[in-house]
């Protein structure tokens, strides 16, 4: 991505607002914006979902593919997740071979669900040391307009819980859906104008510091955790986003669900 | 199922997915679907869907890539790896390459270029699921994209195709009738005039064939062209 230049004005609004424990659109600290979700979307993708997070819009489709399992685990499959940033998503995105910032949003998202444990990877398994599914979850970003973490996050874990595995078309049995156990969750926080926010937007990014981002299991247990770009943050910040995280991610998870049982 | 095995008509002259040897696949477009762009569109065309956004005029950069007298095209095509039904690994390769620089042949020849010298407008075409035909899915999007962002044009580029299966022509060949397909004829016309500013053929076509192909694709552009319109009347409203 292209290094914006930001402005001093716009570092000097953001702590500004912050003092009154304001946001740049009016929302509280901790509330999200505008949410979308809308699941099985993609006719070719065998499990998809797109996201609309305010004006950040994003998709995740899932495939598979059949792999010959790793030599010291003959009986498990893959689980891969890979982000891509197109330039078409905004101004500032370049194109070319995948950039830090993708590579670290699949990764972290990657993270969250395999540690998870939603999928167990041994149930993918179709003749040991010979054939197993490779299960790819494909991000893309059609509108970035900040936190495309979370917007990804919420994608993959919702196309997943929704895909097919189309065992039909590779020959080996029938169609069934994929045992997903969980629905891990992810909420990012950013440092804007000295305090953390959830869900930051574009400006925010650009004039705020680091990040943080917290994936949380079923159970409220922790999953995956990172923090992004510069910046110093407390002991007791972190217990403040932590406390957030856990009821924020419960209700995402209800929204995730009750779209399900509506399909 | 074998090329000689797949019959794409049935005897009452209708196709597998129910539309007559002219008719084109249901076409849909909306504008403004990418809201950080400068001018975005986005098309369904039967199974085929595809985002287009507009990013620009801008600075291009390295100095060496600005022309003085007018402005450049930055195209872009790409398929997402979930498009199609086996897996893209993600990247350009040679396909997408070329339909960028065909596409972008294509819009260089209606926009005004001359009116931002040293500049660059980029295009972004993303096909988000494919089923036969996503470069005229793109074309299309791009041209209604640089509608949207305000881009002075001459005219709005529509693409369509006919083919051949079977040994019958036939307009908007979708995936199974391009798989097996004897022809494909995919061209760019300009709705104003009749011109065509992209024009591809692969296969085999007797002139007969070839014309009556052309004439299939002149009369569906002027219909997709009524829906380029009416989506940007929707977003803008009034006469375009």
């Amino acid at each position: 991505m292209a290094i914006p230049i930001i402005p001093s004005l716009l570092r000097d609004n953001l702590a500004a607002l912050a003092e009154d424990d304001q946001r740049l659109d009016g929302r509280a600290r901790f509330a999200g914006r505008d949410l979308e979700i809308e699941i099985d979307c993609l006719y070719n993708a065998e499990g998809s979902c797109r996201v609309r997070m305010g004006d950040t819009i994003v998709f995740a489709g899932v495939k598979f593919q059949i792999m010959t399992p790793y030599p010291d685990r003959p009986t498990q499959g893959g689980l891969m997740t890979s982000a891509e940033i197109r330039p078409v998503c905004g101004p500032n995105w370049e194109p070319g071979p995948p950039s830090e910032e993708s590579i670290e949003m699949g990764r972290v998202v990657d993270r969250g669900i395999r540690e998870s444990g939603c999928i167990n990877t041994t149930e993918l398994c179709i003749l040991p040391g010979e054939k197993a599914w490779q299960v790819i979850i494909d991000l893309f970003a059609i509108s970035d307009d900040g936190n495309m973490f979370d917007a990804f996050a919420l994608a993959a874990i919702a196309a997943l819980r929704t895909a097919t595995v189309p065992a039909e078309r590779f020959d080996v049995g029938e169609d069934y859906k994929l045992p997903v156990a969980g629905t891990p969750i992810m909420c990012s926080y950013q440092k804007v104008g000295g305090r953390f926010v959830y869900d930051a937007s574009k400006r925010e990014e650009l004039g705020g510091d680091e990040r943080i981002h917290i994936t949380l299991g079923d159970e409220g247990h922790v999953h995956s955790l990172q923090k992004g770009l510069r910046g110093i943050f407390t002991a007791d910040e972190f217990t403040e986003i932590m406390d957030t995280a856990q009821s924020r991610c419960a209700e995402l998870r209800e929204i995730v669900h009750k779209l399900e049982e509506s399909q | 199922m074998g090329y000689e095995d797949y019959q794409c008509m049935d005897e009452n002259g209708i196709r597998e997915d129910g539309r007559k040897a002219d008719e084109m696949r249901p076409v849909e477009i909306e504008c403004g679907v990418v809201p950080v762009a400068d001018g975005s569109a986005y098309i369904r065309w039967g199974k085929n869907e595809a985002i287009a956004a507009v990013y620009g005029p801008m600075e291009a950069h390295p100095r060496k890539i600005q022309r003085q007298d007018r402005a450049i095209l930055d195209v872009r095509y790409n398929m997402a790896p979930f498009s199609t039904s086996d897996r893209i690994r993600p990247g350009f390769n040679r396909r997408s390459r070329e339909i960028s620089k065909v596409t972008r042949d294509a819009l260089e020849s209606v926009v005004n270029l001359e009116l931002y010298p040293r500049s660059k407008i980029r295009v972004e075409i993303e096909i988000i699921c494919a089923e036969a035909g996503t470069r005229c899915c793109g074309i299309t999007a791009a041209s209604v994209a640089l509608a949207d962002a305000g881009i002075p044009m001459s005219d709005m580029v529509v693409s369509v195709a006919a083919g051949k299966c079977n040994g019958i022509v036939l307009m908007d060949l979708n995936k199974p009738e391009d798989n097996y397909g004897e022809a494909d004829l995919p061209m760019g016309i300009l709705p104003m005039t009749d011109e065509l500013v992209f024009l591809q053929m692969d296969g085999d076509l007797s002139m007969d064939e070839f014309q009556l192909a052309w004439d299939y694709n002149v009369k569906a552009a002027h219909d997709v062209h009524k829906i380029m319109i009416e989506a940007l009347q929707k977003r803008y409203g009034g006469d375009v």
